[in-house]
């Protein structure tokens, strides 16, 4: 008798936990629609290979789910996605000291080729601006450089804070200098 | 860059990205309003940031299948993490369980027996023969359902009727010929030793009804 009580609490807790499972891979695969490529290119961003930031990511996401499966804080999942990535990428880089790569060789230009001159010219334009403003953010500290690229994914300043470790002031001052710093190069 | 009388770079960058308190940035909005300076150093702030997220947004599309492969990973990783995270839920279950069992056990002790009271194991077991061993000089048959590794001097005995249909299901077969037990709906009286977790240890059957 006991052992037949027994088989059905376990019997209802693997279900239980067979749909939990599901729900979170189901959750997990929702912030990776919204967030994987804006991960990705902040992980581009720290000089890592195309091929490594995709590894990086898919890796954030395993970890999210073992974090949800644990019953982890649930209350800014956008932020610990950028810092698990952002740590990530910093082992990766003192493992392998990976070269750094040029974002720009990532960069698909979207359409067809330009059936215009001028259309061409505005593209080349485009293309020389953005390669400009690639070349100087690269010259930035990884601090301001890391601030800045969050701040364009649309992180507030508490967000970035936690992501990196820094306090909401300092990621101000970085943001502030590195952005003085680019209109100088730029 | 601070400049008597304007505002300083790091309030104009704030209030672009609505990090101001909303008094400051008001404050901001009307010095803004009539200063041709920081209008223009905000504007070029904006520029700058709006080149930034131009850049970052050209980023590198996602590859075909990586989300399949994504999904892959994640199934295959859940039982491993919960294993690995030791899900309070999961714990919680056990635990429950283990108290059922204890439970279980402990009426079983206390319940009014015309026989022997239960009796306390505390001499270490010993092993005799294969699949049977012995508590204070007496012999039990052993069964799998307590875990061997808990100490064994926590064990006790407790006599009780044992349908004979629960010996057969633990191994324990009756000659069929030589008496009445072998009969599934019959029971035996015996002396069942449980473990720690309160699950039978082993059983010594004293007589049939």
């Amino acid at each position: 008798m006991e052992s037949v009580e027994t088989l059905a609490i376990s019997g209802a807790v693997w279900e239980k936990d067979l749909l939990e499972d599901t729900s979170v891979r189901q959750l997990v695969l929702e912030h990776y629609d919204r967030e994987q490529l804006s991960l990705r290119k902040y992980v581009g961003f720290l000089g890592i290979d195309p091929e490594t930031s995709r590894e990086i990511v898919q890796e954030t996401f395993l970890k999210l789910q073992e974090h949800l499966l644990a019953g982890g804080d649930q209350t800014n999942l956008r932020a610990w996605l950028y810092r698990v990535a952002h740590n990530l990428t910093r082992n990766s880089q003192v493992a392998f000291r990976s070269s750094k790569t040029d974002l720009l060789a990532d960069v698909t230009v979207a359409g067809d080729p330009p059936a215009r001159a001028e259309s061409a010219e505005r593209e080349l334009l485009e293309r020389e601006r953005l390669s400009g403003v690639n070349a100087a953010i690269r010259r930035l500290s990884a601090a301001q450089r890391g601030c800045l690229v969050l701040r364009a994914q649309g992180l507030k300043y508490r967000e970035i804070a936690e992501v990196l470790n820094l306090s909401i002031s300092t990621v101000g001052e970085n943001i502030q200098r590195g952005l003085e710093k680019l209109k100088e190069m730029l | 860059m601070n400049m008597p009388g304007h505002l300083a770079n790091d309030v104009l960058i704030r209030a672009l990205d609505d990090e101001l308190p909303p008094t400051e940035a008001a404050a901001v909005e009307l010095h803004l309003s009539c200063c041709e300076e920081c209008r223009r150093r905000s504007a070029g702030f904006r520029s700058l940031s709006i080149h930034i997220e131009s850049l970052v947004a050209s980023g590198p599309e996602c590859g075909v299948g990586e989300r399949e492969i994504l999904a892959r990973k994640l199934e295959s990783q859940a039982p491993l993490s919960r294993v690995h995270a030791g899900s309070p839920k999961l714990k919680r279950a056990l635990g429950w369980a283990l108290a059922l069992a204890a439970c279980l056990a402990v009426i079983a002790t206390l319940a009014p027996r015309p026989n022997a009271p239960a009796k306390p194991a505390s001499a270490a077991l010993a092993q005799v023969q294969s699949g049977t061993f012995e508590v204070d000089g007496e012999s039990f048959i052993s069964l799998p359902y307590s875990n061997p590794d808990l100490p064994a001097t926590a064990a006790h005995i407790v006599q009780m009727q044992v349908p004979v249909a629960s010996l057969t299901a633990a191994g324990i077969i009756f000659e069929p010929v030589s008496n009445g037990a072998a009969s599934s709906d019959r029971s035996v009286l015996a002396d069942v030793l449980l473990g720690m977790d309160g699950q039978p240890l082993g059983v010594h059957v004293l007589s049939f009804d």
